[in-house]
Parts: C-alpha cells; structure tokens; sequence
C-alpha cells in the first residue's frame, strides 16, 4: 500500500491505495494534481532524514507528503 | 464483606488499567501529538535525537550550506546559527492554514533542504533576541 499524507488541522489526512490498482492509482494521481494546483507541496523520504521534492505524480513512491503553501509570518 | 472486596480489587484494577488505556489513547491521538510524531518520522536520526533532548532540531539550508535551528513552535521558531550555535538571524516562514508545531516544522525542515532560497525569499526575519531558550523549552 502506499500513502499520500496531507497536512491539515488534525494534524495529518491519510489517503492508502494500492499502487497496483489502476483506478486507485488514478485517483491518487488526481488528488497529487487537485493538492499541487492548490498550492500545496509535494514531498518523498529518499533516505532516512533526506528529502525531495516532487512536482510530478510518482507511482513508485510509498509515502507522498503534502504541506500547504508557505508564507511569511 | 471480605469477599466482595476481594472480587472488587481486580475489577477496579481493570478499570484502571481501561482508564489508563483510554487516556493513552486520545492523549497520543490529539493533533499535536500526530504532528509531532510525523516530524518525527522524517527527521534523520541525528535530528531525532537533537529535537528529543533539546525540542529543536538543526538543517543544512540547501543552497547556502547555512545551518539552521527549527525550534518546537508555529511562529519566529526559526533561527539561522553559526558554527558556535548562537542564534544570527530569526526567518519567519510557515504553510498557510492552522497546523499544528510538528507540522509547521517539518514543513520549514523541507522547505531549507530543498529550495532554501525560496523559502528565505518569503520570510521575515527578526532579531533572534525575540524569544529566549526558556521560551522555547517550554514543556510539550
């Protein structure tokens, strides 16, 4: 199973689908699309502590996470 | 009368210990704490272990090598140090919407590690005498 993670006030929104699965693998590709579109980034663990930043959907990946738009504070 | 006591101290051990489970539970399920513990997730074992003693952590900005301390927080939390650690500059950057600290900090970690300069672009900085240590050891 893979996750696509987005943060939110509950601290986090799990979304699990199998990767195998073409429909659900669709789907989680349209949320990747609706989450990016809306201003939100897109992140993958490649090792322990390292991170990349995506900006296509990535069918390989097991944990997508997604943080919202960042401004000054 | 004895009896009944006796049958009746296992039950309340029970109940105790359903209590207990139940505080555990919901205490280790608030937002906070899913946050913190997706932070901590995603830190590297060295970051982990920093923000575990010390309630901050420290990053490599990706396009400066600068270093970097995210302290436990949602605001000014940021502070770029030096090579002795003390505090030279305070970023104020964080994701839009009310997130939660673990969150809010992960969000700055990846945001350094990947596209520093952007993220720089769009915070404020502060004098980093804003908030003292005792502000940010405040417990969890």
């Amino acid at each position: 199973m893979a996750t696509q993670i987005v943060m939110d006030h509950s601290g986090d929104t799990r979304h699990e689908f199998d990767p195998e699965n073409a429909e659900a693998l669709a789907r989680a590709e349209r949320r990747f699309r609706e989450l990016t579109g809306l201003g939100f980034t897109a992140a993958v663990r490649t090792a322990p502590g390292e991170v990349t930043r995506i900006r296509s959907f990535d069918p390989t990946a097991e944990e997508t996470l997604f943080y919202p738009r960042l401004v000054g504070g | 009368m004895i009896s009944v006591f006796r049958l009746g101290a296992p039950a309340r051990a029970r109940l105790h210990a359903l209590r207990e489970l139940y505080r555990r539970f919901f205490g280790e399920n608030t937002p906070d704490a899913r946050g913190r513990r997706l932070l901590s997730e995603w830190l590297s074992p060295a970051q982990r272990a920093q923000f575990e003693q010390y309630r901050y952590f420290d990053v490599v900005g990706s396009d400066t090598g600068k270093r970097y301390r995210i302290h436990y927080g949602t605001a000014a939390n940021v502070h770029e140090v030096n090579d002795a650690g003390i505090a030279t500059m305070g970023w104020c950057f964080v994701p839009s919407g009310f997130l939660v600290p673990g969150d809010v900090m992960l969000a700055q970690k990846i945001a350094l590690e990947t596209d520093e300069r952007a993220a720089l672009a769009l915070a404020n900085r502060f004098p980093p005498a804003t908030h003292s240590e005792h502000f940010y050891r405040r417990p969890f």
